[in-house]
């Protein structure tokens, strides 16, 4: 007899084990079927998934702790006007300045394999039963309805409803002519290199920021505008990210370029020819993996694509299946998640109320379409407006349209987006603002101190992923010696220069204790955090080690910051949970104002950058205060 | 500089989950020329796939083939390429 489920899930990706738990949450018998060995080692991505995706996204991944690479305080766009001559315009607007960041992040950078996996043991955590090494080849029909999937071996799984979050390709749902393939030039092949680094010189070098670069089609150094994304550099936490992408024909029915030469092409004259790459990365980066992947980021651009539809009957497709990827900031993460839990509230409701028809059903592809940000992100028009910037050769115009994609003008169109989901999440539940306050501390000592949640691993070790497993130990640079070291001009160092190292806390934020911070002696994990080599972050792991707060004679220590924060943490939560029915209202009432942040954006964007500008040249004389809030955020582990 | 290390692993028995159909492939080689893995020759005028081991089912064959000569699909189950650094 076949195998029956109330809800089968197709990929264990980031949208898929999303939407499975809350199926399996809400009491359903739910399946999530993984064509790869082990979750998320299918999935190539940047990544730097926005703080978005988490404030508003599921509320497991909000308030957990999964693994992070490293926060980013924003981007650092480099213009290159005339690469022989050194002739190289920095925007970096869009960068939050410290002391805020980088505790205040613009989002966090992420390997796609742990962060899959953490997922995906969430989601069995909560009921799901997860097979992995099953390809599903079709959709299993019944009449007109899609009643269940049928795996590689021919055997069909029964479900009442089937989510389908395959990724960009969505070989089932075009097989089962419920969407239709995607013409080559709305497909970006991307092309990403990933290096070991020291994790001293990424924080030196990097910092916190990602950095983008924009040049000329003719000086061969990035992709050309707007057919790609120019050229991306991701810091993590002992690596760096490097990654070019270009689309695969400039127009339907042309021939496509010689992509694999062009790539080699930029690839050289980036590394050879860009300085801080050239002097800084190239000599110390060793290159650990090449990979690429298509991602389907015009698809927003082309309004008959976007009209395809994202369910049928017993179907509901999610993420980058739904060609949900972002045309705005390309980030295709916040979407997959946003769609996956409206997919599976939809399907609860369908099937607990008995009717799982496309009808019903419906009702999902709406929801999302009245998603504030994803309605946003999947139908901006940055890209067009690069493409024809980089085709008019005005560098004022591309100046322009950096600005607007990549810096802080994004705010003139993201703002009353940002504004509406935040308003309706407080109406839905008001207890959300201590959630997100607590969140962001939380991950940034997470990353301090490396204290995620364990994954599980089932499969014989044939990589090493320092971060998540067993890490190493530095010789030379233990702390066992006993010396405190000089570390203050390292970080004075670190903070010195734009987009550098350095760290921060808001020092009212403290969070609950992650669970491995308990560490037992002899904890190997412990030990070989205290071995690791920091440079910004040197002080931050040897001061608690060390008795640090004797010898400033700090007055206040961490601990007892740690207590106070949480102590007014509970009391906002008691005051958010007195007020939350006015809250509620209050947010419901301001919805219509939110329509006005855009246009406000716009008027103050004037004032704001010239505020920002003189912050970030503050930025070294504020490094005392930046310093001081960092070591008491330490200290209270 | 670069050292490649092999953080992408390619395991097993794949199967033949890339193929090209002679009969509607006229030759043109945009195949060929978006795939970064080198898996496609062109023979006699006709593309043919020559190998799968550096595949990294990225379907950029598939979207750049607009005669519908390049048929898809995908690995079995637990085999293709992996990695950790994604
Ligand atoms: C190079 C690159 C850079 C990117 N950068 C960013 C970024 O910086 N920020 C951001 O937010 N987003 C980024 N994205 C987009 C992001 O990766 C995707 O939007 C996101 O992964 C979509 O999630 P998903 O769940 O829809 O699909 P995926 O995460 O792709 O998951 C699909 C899963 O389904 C499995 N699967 C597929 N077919 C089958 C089948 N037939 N049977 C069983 N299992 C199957 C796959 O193995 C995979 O695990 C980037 C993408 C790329 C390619
Ligand atoms: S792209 Fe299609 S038609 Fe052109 S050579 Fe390749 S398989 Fe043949
Ligand atoms: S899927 Fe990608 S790597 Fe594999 S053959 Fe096609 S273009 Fe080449």
């Amino acid at each position: 007899m076949d195998e029956s489920y109330d809800v089968v899930v197709i990929g264990a990706g980031f949208g898929g084990p999303v939407a499975a738990r809350k199926c399996a949450l809400a009491g359903l018998k739910t399946l999530l079927l993984e064509r790869s060995a082990r979750p998320g080692e299918k999935v190539i991505s940047g990544l730097t998934i926005p703080f978005y995706g988490f404030l508003f996204g599921p509320d497991f991944i909000r308030d957990g702790n999964p693994p992070i690479e490293r926060p980013v305080d924003g981007i650092v766009n480099y213009i290159v006007k005339d690469i022989e001559r050194g002739d190289i315009e920095v925007d970096d607007s869009l960068r939050i300045p410290r002391p805020l960041s980088p505790v205040l992040a613009f989002g966090y950078n992420a390997y796609c394999r742990p962060f899959c996996q953490w997922e995906a043991d969430r989601a069995v955590e909560a009921g799901v039963e997860l097979r992995t090494s099953v390809t599903v080849t079709e959709l299993y029909r019944e009449d007109s309805r899609v009643a269940g999937v049928i795996t590689e071996d021919g055997k069909v799984i029964k479900a009442r409803a089937v989510i389908d979050a395959e990724g960009s390709q969505a070989l089932l749902a075009v097989k089962a002519g419920v969407r239709k393939k995607y013409p080559p030039d709305v497909i970006s092949l991307a092309d990403v290199y990933d290096y070991r680094m020291d994790k001293d010189r990424v924080d030196r070098i990097l910092g916190f920021s990602n950095r983008f670069v924009w040049a000329w089609d003719e000086q061969r150094l990035a992709p050309p505008l707007g057919f790609g994304n120019g050229l991306m550099v991701w810091p993590y936490r002992e690596s760096i990210h490097f990654m070019q992408d270009q689309c695969l024909k400039m127009e339907r029915g042309g021939k496509a370029p010689n992509l694999a030469r062009l790539f080699r092409e930029y690839h050289r004259n980036i590394t050879s020819k860009l300085p801080w790459w050239r002097d800084e990365i190239a000599p110390h980066a060793e290159l650990r993996a090449h990979m690429w992947d298509s991602f389907e980021i015009y698809v927003g651009l082309d309004g008959e694509l976007r009209k395809m539809p994202m369910c049928a009957n017993g179907l509901l497709i999610i993420g980058d299946a739904a060609g949900l990827e972002s045309t705005e900031l390309c980030d295709g993460v916040p979407a997959a998640w946003f769609s996956a839990e409206l997919a599976a509230e939809t399907a609860i409701e369908a099937i607990f109320g008995g009717d799982v028809s496309e009808r019903k059903l419906r009702k999902y592809q709406m929801r999302v379409e009245s998603h504030p940000l994803i309605r946003w992100s999947i139908s901006g028009t940055n890209r067009y407006d690069l493409r024809y910037a980089q085709k008019s050769h005005d560098i004022r115009l591309l100046r322009k349209c950096v600005h607007n994609g990549w810096g802080v003008g994004a705010f003139t169109h993201a703002s009353t987006p940002l504004l509406l989901t935040a308003l309706r999440a407080i109406q839905e539940n008001p207890m959300v603002i201590t959630s997100w306050l607590r969140m962001f501390p939380r991950y940034f000592r997470n990353w301090l101190f490396e204290s995620f949640d364990p994954l599980s691993d089932d499969r014989p070790e044939v990589f090493r992923c320092d971060a998540y497993k067993a890490p190493k130990s530095t010789p030379g640079e233990s702390t066992a010696a006993g010396g405190v070291p000089e570390h203050s001009s390292v970080v004075t160092e670190a903070l010195a220069g734009p987009g550098t190292g350095g760290s921060a806390g808001v020092e009212t934020l403290g969070t609950e204790e992650p669970s491995s911070v308990v560490a037992t002696p002899g904890d190997p994990l412990k030990e070989a955090r205290e071995s690791r080599s920091f440079s910004s972050n040197e002080v931050i792991n040897d001061a608690p080690l060390r008795g640090w707060e004797t010898q400033t004679g700090s007055q206040i220590s961490g601990g007892t910051l740690l207590r106070m924060a949480q102590k007014g943490l509970a009391c906002l939560d008691g005051l958010v949970f007195m007020l939350g029915p006015a809250l509620s209202g209050t947010a419901k009432l301001m919805e219509p104002l939110a329509r006005l942040a855009n246009p406000v954006a716009t008027a103050a964007l004037p004032v704001v950058e010239v505020i920002l500008k003189g912050w970030r040249r503050m930025e070294p004389l504020l490094e005392p205060i930046t310093e001081r809030i960092t070591r008491l955020l330490v200290e209270s582990r | 500089m670069e050292r490649s290390t092999g953080g992408v692993v390619w395991w097993g028995e794949t199967g033949e989950f890339i193929q090209v159909n002679n009969t509607h492939c006229d030759g043109c080689g945009d195949c060929l020329r978006v795939c970064l893995g080198g898996c496609f020759a062109l023979r006699e005028g006709k593309a043919v796939v020559i190998n799968l081991e550096s595949c990294m089912e990225c379907a950029a064959c598939w979207y750049a083939c607009e005669k519908g000569a390049v048929l898809y699909g995908l690995p079995k189950g637990g085999t293709g390429f992996a990695t950790e650094y994604g």
